[in-house]
């Protein structure tokens, strides 16, 4: 017998879309909330001048991108900090998760202990890392002057001297964050399938051949995520350099992300401190493209 | 002259030996095949000789030389892989080359190689193409053509077809087999199939556990197995082994040698026929009708399950009585020990 059955009120397309946004609804309205809302504001706020203590904001137009960008001499000094960090600390942090993710790439005893020692920097606390460089790196007493005392070298006051700071907190931002590169690099290594490694070897190239022609080739869609993620991170430091050196010596020290987060919170500028960080993101968004674009270019 | 000698090889892992002692001649220009299930050892004794794993005892020589120690580039071998192995970021033209360019040919050589076996290969209309604007046929093709650039001696192929439809699989095969007569160059082959076995060799290697179990050509392991392994290895659908203990109807009229323990017989050698001219009967069971054929599984009134071929007017039905029938020629017979007597 056949049985009548009532159309239900809503089509099966209306209630599948429902339920989607029911289960999307928590992330997206954080992302409006956290995300999309401050990101909104922050347009606002630069056109502001806006003294945190006094709650009073007065609308500038463009003023705070005129005084950045023409009158302000920091802002230059600043940026040019940010750029030395970045061109330090990108090479020497991919040349080293590359190497130490070819030799860390294939199994052998030990491996995931190696794996582990120097991947566990990323996980430590940046403030932590930071205050123990900083005991390591002092001028007298420090481990590292001690250690190179043994063999005969006078280190300097990594930390007190202009032109070594910014090396210092280069070469210890490298090490803690080496670890999460390597490990990209690794997985993109051991996603390469043996076969190309095994026919190139049978065709006679030697292993620099094979990393050359087809190693570093197949790496570069990992080496732009890599390249990408890590000229953004070293734009963005702040941690590390609040805790090693505030900054110092003489604003040698003294990158962008610091410099908003004085401007904003140290001399309650929060309208110009938010100009400074979209004048931050657009240098960071123009590199990203430069870098993808060189390496579209590259791979065509 | 480019003879390829192996002289009681071993393979060792560890404390697991893959390949216990295998000795081998394949001559000049012929085509081998080796075969085998799965973990028998046939695609690491393939890398053996390529070079690509060293050999833990025994000699190889190819041609006239010992080559235990020299570097896999230096054997005069090519290799064709299963997964083609074609350089994803290298157009077809750069990845014919790559070996050439490797070696130093200078640039005008090596153009005139590459267009030379793509000529061969019918490979010219996609030389500048990347391996992912190519069919998996046309890939399997780039990666013959790489191995003919560079003008090996012997030719390796590991399983190269096993990644194609069926279709494709007897197109490739034929196509290889053409290769072989143009190029009458030494090869050496595996695969699991032994269809593509019997089909493209001159001799095939039936290798069981890391050991040789019988070396011969298609005819030979087709008509006079040495053991039930290639018996039931070799011939599609696979011979039916009966045991001869208490007596077998379908020996009725033979002459059973003393130590036979077992008889087998080809599906296509069995015919059915009313259950009263013979005194081998069952019932049938289930009849696979393939176009050309019927597979019928016929089951022995001793419990066993007996498979005929029925290619002649309508298949019996399921559970109808049969007999079945063969002449004494067809049958092999084996010992305990599983080996023909």
């Amino acid at each position: 017998m056949a049985r009548s059955v009532s159309a239900p009120r809503l089509t099966l397309k209306t209630r599948e879309m429902l339920e989607a946004w029911l289960f999307v609804s928590p992330t997206f309205i954080g992302f409006l909330i956290f995300f999309l809302g401050p990101l909104v504001a922050i347009f606002y706020y630069s056109t502001t001048e806006w003294n945190l203590l006094s709650q009073q904001a007065t609308f500038v137009g463009l003023h705070n991108f005129q005084n950045a960008l023409l009158e302000n001499p920091d802002f230059w000094h600043v940026v040019r900090n940010s750029v030395i960090f970045a061109l330090g600390l990108v090479p020497l942090n991919m040349a080293l998760a590359l190497s130490l993710a070819l030799a860390l790439s294939r199994p052998f005893f030990g491996v995931v202990f190696f794996r582990t020692i120097f991947f566990a920097p990323v996980i430590t606390s940046a403030i932590a890392w930071a205050i123990v460089w900083k005991f390591m790196l002092q001028g007298e007493g420090g481990a590292v002057n001690q250690m190179l005392a043994w063999v005969g070298i006078d280190g300097p006051n990594w930390l007190r001297e202009p032109n070594w700071a910014m090396a210092a907190v280069i070469v210890t931002r490298v090490i803690k964050m080496v670890g999460l590169n390597m490990i990209l690099y690794i997985a993109a290594l051991q996603s390469i399938p043996r076969d190309y490694e095994e026919a190139a070897k049978l065709e006679g190239a030697s292993r620099l051949q094979i990393f050359r022609m087809i190693t570093w080739p197949l790496l570069a869609p990992t080496t732009l995520v890599i390249m990408v993620l890590t000229t953004i991170g070293s734009f963005k430091v702040f941690d590390h350099i609040y805790q090693m050196t505030g900054g110092g010596p003489e604003n040698g020290t003294l990158v962008l992300a610091f410099y908003i987060y004085q401007q904003g919170f140290k001399f309650f500028n929060v309208g110009y401190a938010a100009a400074l960080a979209l004048i931050m993101f657009a240098i960071v968004m123009a590199l990203t493209l430069v870098q993808v674009m060189l390496r579209r270019r590259e791979m065509e | 002259m480019t003879k390829v000698l192996l002289k009681d090889i071993r393979k060792r892992f560890g404390t697991v030996e893959v390949i216990r002692g295998v000795d081998l001649q394949i001559e000049d220009g012929e085509f081998v095949v080796f075969v085998g299930p799965s973990g028998c050892g046939k695609s690491t004794l393939l890398r053996l000789i390529s070079g690509l794993e060293h050999i833990s005892d025994g000699e190889l020589h190819i041609g006239d030389r010992l080559v235990n120690e020299v570097p896999a580039a230096k054997r005069g071998v090519a290799m064709v892989f299963q997964s083609y192995a074609l350089y994803p970021h290298l157009t077809v033209r750069d990845n014919m080359g790559f070996g050439l360019k490797i070696r130093k040919v200078p640039a005008k050589e090596r153009a005139r190689r590459v267009s030379e076996a793509a000529a061969t290969l019918k490979l010219e209309p996609l030389l500048d193409r990347f391996p992912r604007q190519l069919s998996g046929g046309q890939r399997q093709r780039v990666a013959i053509g790489r191995a003919i650039v560079g003008n090996p001696e012997v030719f390796l192929f590991d399983e190269p077809l096993s990644n194609l439809d069926a279709e494709l699989r007897v197109h490739m095969r034929s196509e290889i087999a053409a290769l072989h007569q143009r190029l009458s160059t030494t090869m050496i082959y595996v695969t699991h199939d032994q269809i593509e076995a019997m089909t493209l060799a001159d001799k095939i290697v039936v290798l069981r556990e890391g050991k040789i179990e019988q070396v011969g050509s298609p005819h030979e392991l087709y008509n006079e197995p040495g053991t039930i392994f290639v018996a039931q290895f070799i011939g599609s659908p696979k011979m039916n082994i009966l045991p001869l203990f208490g007596g077998q109807p379908i020996t009725h009229n033979s002459s059973v040698p003393a130590t036979a323990a077992s008889v087998g017989v080809r599906p296509e050698h069995l015919s059915l026929v009313a259950p009263s001219n013979t005194a081998l009967r069952g019932k049938v069971r289930l009849a696979e009708y393939t176009g050309a054929v019927t597979l019928i599984h016929v089951e022995l009134d001793g419990g066993q399950t007996c498979l005929a071929i029925h290619n002649q007017g309508i298949a019996p039905e399921i559970g109808a009585e049969v007999g079945l029938k063969t002449a004494p020629e067809h049958l092999h017979f084996f010992d305990n020990e599983g080996r023909t007597v």
